[in-house]
């Protein structure tokens, strides 16, 4: 096997990672906003709750919770690896994004709110037109390093048997006992992966920077 | 924090419980010849055991064997990959029918599932890099160096069993990896000065790195190997209890054993 | 005889023991500029804030036009609608240009197509002088003229009445000329308003009734003559000799 095969069939394991990644980003991002926006506006016992499952899903190790759900839960049902593992890291990534976007909602002064309201928005309206909006350019940053961190995490599907990036690391580091290449390799892709994604996001941040002068 | 720990476990044991109770107790057998199809777990990282070839298809001695195994079932075969720690789970949990990954018997992992009988019996070895100029006569010995082994292997559980508890080596002299390979590292590094692992895939290690040899092997924690199979299902054993037998009067597991062991 | 726009009856508020303000009256009839001056912390924000809703009162009524908006189940988003408020940090939604701030609350709220909605935001910006500035974040304007789109903002809904609390105690001193212009232009107009202010020049010249709250009760009301040259109250006399002092130097600076 050459230098090249060696290399493809580990970055062929990058679909997965990707695939991974664009399911549990996402869905984490929808429910962490949904849970958020409860979390603040939804009064004390919606606070308490969303508080409740911020602590226990930012309290599991995510393979724990991949385990739990692929081997416990859907014990039986035939639920994917690739599933069972995006959805986990979904539901731990919502529970990051949820504090994630709960504190870019309380860094929109509450004047904001009240100056909307006092235009005649209905409190809905007025969290999504004025406070939403200014919330999603606060909450790139810490967004930007959750995306790195779910795209990182995403390795840990291989526990499940995803042929992503690191479980072909593994599997070729053992045929041709040249592991350090094998993991190395795996490394610099991970890294292109996230630095680009970083990098993108932060284009996106200063395309979405309100003007103002100096 | 213990009140929510107490909860997310109250969760998971309602959960499997619902689950478990709506499962028929059928022989995966039945499920196998209905689906004409065996779902068959390894963790293809184990040469030459079970690994990947030139071409990326798995390979090995297991993987041979299951391969026979399941033409004389008349089913086809369905491999899927996954770590070796996942493995038992994955058999527990019904989502594979049975795995092959070089399984010693083990008590803790017979109250979840069952053993088929042994198809082949393996030794254990410990290796030590070029550098190292101390002396293995006896298994014992290594209690005066630093140790590496898998984590939650047979040798693993020797080296605790046979030197940690009785206190000749101490905790800190042992370091546990989550694969051998990554052993195989430090000891090339000097991070540890013997590796115990299982001796055939040992064997294709030192092939590959002049720098190790192999300084002691013999039956310790290895022995015999069997196929994992679900938790009290006696009709898919007998069936395939039987056909490993059959492999073994014909002299196939022994033609495998030269074919993958002798290089 | 001109109409009350806005009646305030037995209207108190507390937050905990803390009476902020008690049993007070007040009406503002149709056009009327009505100045309500008073040391800080005496309840006058507080009661503009009752007045469209942001705050709810604990106890009394409120009318506008003849209906009770303190009432059960009132539509508070309707009634702010036709009630204008400027507030003292101006609080523009910084994500939006001067026009999109106008904008916001036609589209949404009055649900006007975006060519009639812009039109109309456009008309409003150049009530303020600020039609050039169409395009500017708030963080690209001055004080001044951030205040102005706030005024802007709170016209294009069309209100009844006008709030306006402190709108120039934030403004560096050169910048609360311009936004005092615009208000005496408002009242000139016909617009009701009800303004929260030190800027006694502007009390004294626009002010159809100057209202002199302390420690929640509303101490005396009259025109300007009356209160300047004749209060009834020594309470009265001390307060404004002080505040012209203190502020009248900023009035002469920023004409």
């Amino acid at each position: 096997m050459d230098f090249g095969q060696f290399i493809s069939y580990i970055a062929s394991g990058t679909v997965y990672t990707v695939g991974v990644t664009l399911v549990a980003l996402p869905s984490g991002l929808l429910i962490g906003t949904i849970l958020a926006l409860l979390y603040v506006y939804g009064g004390k016992a919606a606070a308490r709750v969303m508080n409740l499952y911020s602590t226990v899903f930012r309290g599991i190790p995510p393979l724990v919770l991949l385990f739990i759900l692929y081997f416990a839960v859907t014990k039986g049902i035939n639920l994917s690896a690739f599933w069972a593992g995006s959805l986990s890291l979904g539901i731990v990534s919502s529970a990051y994004q949820m504090e994630i976007v709960r504190g870019a909602l309380l860094s929109v002064s509450g004047d904001q709110l009240m100056a909307a309201r006092a235009i005649g928005l209905s409190r809905l309206q007025a969290i999504r037109y004025v406070v939403l909006p200014q919330a999603v350019r606060l909450a790139i940053p810490p967004w930007s390093n959750e995306a790195a961190i779910v795209i990182k995490d995403s390795s840990l599907v291989y526990a499940l048997g995803v042929p992503e990036i690191l479980r072909r690391a593994q599997l070729i580091g053992a045929s041709s006992q040249r592991y350090l290449l094998a993991y190395l390799s795996a490394a610099v892709i991970y890294f292109l992966l996230v630095f680009g994604t970083t990098r993108l996001l932060a284009m996106l941040e200063k395309k979405l920077t309100i003007p103002s002068n100096p | 924090m213990k009140k929510y720990f107490l909860l997310v476990v109250a969760l998971v044991l309602v959960a499997s419980m619902l689950v478990g109770c709506s499962s028929e107790p059928k022989s995966v057998l039945d499920k196998i010849n209905e689906a004409k199809k065996v779902v068959v777990g390894t963790s293809a990282d184990y040469p030459p055991y079970e690994f990947l070839d030139e071409a990326g298809n798995k390979t090995g001695f297991d993987i041979d064997l299951m391969t026979e195994i399941a033409k004389r079932m008349g089913v086809e075969l369905e491999w899927v990959d996954m770590p070796f720690d996942s493995l038992v789970a994955a058999v527990d949990s019904g989502k594979l029918d049975m795995s092959i990954s070089c399984f010693n018997y083990d008590e803790e992992r017979d109250k979840t599932v069952d053993f088929s009988t042994a198809y082949y019996t393996t030794e254990d070895a410990f290796v030590v890099n070029s550098t190292f100029t101390g002396s293995v006569v006896k298994p014992e010995d290594v209690a005066n160096y630093k140790v590496g082994v898998q984590s939650g292997t047979v040798q693993d559980s020797w080296l605790t069993d046979n030197l940690v508890t009785p206190g000749l080596l101490p905790e800190a002299n042992l370091s546990r990896y989550e694969r051998v390979d990554q052993a195989a590292l430090d000891l090339a590094n000097g991070r540890i000065e013997v590796l115990m692992a299982d001796y055939v895939p040992v064997q294709a290690l030192v092939a590959q790195n002049p720098d190790l040899t192999v300084v002691y092997h013999g039956e310790l924690s290895t022995g015999p190997i069997n196929i994992v199979l679900p938790d009290g299902d006696t009709a898919l054993k007998t069936e395939v209890d039987r056909i490993i037998k059959e492999l073994q009067d014909e002299g196939f597991i022994d033609q495998l054993a030269v074919k993958y062991f002798s290089e | 005889m001109p109409e009350p726009i806005l009646t305030i009856k037995n209207l108190t508020k507390k937050y905990g023991e803390n009476v902020i303000f008690q049993n007070l009256d007040l009406t503002v009839n149709e056009g009327d500029t009505i100045v309500i001056i008073g040391p800080s912390g005496t309840g006058k924000s507080t009661l503009l804030r009752c007045i469209n809703l942001l705050t709810r009162p604990d106890d009394g009524q409120i009318w506008l036009d003849n209906k009770e908006i303190t009432a059960r189940g009132t539509d508070e988003d309707k009634v702010r609608q036709h009630i204008g408020m400027v507030f003292q940090n101006f609080l523009l939604f910084n994500h939006l240009t001067a026009l999109g701030n106008v904008k916001l609350g036609l589209d949404k709220v009055k649900k006007m197509s975006d060519k009639e909605a812009t039109e109309k935001a456009m008309h409003e910006l150049a009530r303020v002088g600020l039609a050039d500035r169409a395009d500017h974040y708030p963080g690209q304007l001055s004080g001044g003229q951030q205040q102005r789109v706030g005024i802007a903002r709170a016209l294009a809904m069309d209100p009844r009445i006008m709030l306006f609390d402190e709108p120039t105690s934030a403004l560096d001193p050169e910048l609360i000329g311009e936004v005092l212009e615009v208000m005496r232009q408002l009242a000139l107009e016909g617009m009701t308003m009800l303004v929260v202010t030190h800027e006694m020049g502007f009390a004294r010249e626009v002010a159809d009734r100057i209202v002199f709250m302390e420690k929640g009760y509303i101490v005396e009301q009259g025109s300007p003559n009356e209160m300047f040259n004749h209060p009834k109250f020594p309470r009265t006399r001390e307060f404004l000799w002080k505040i012209t002092e203190l502020y009248g130097k900023k009035e002469k600076e920023a004409d």
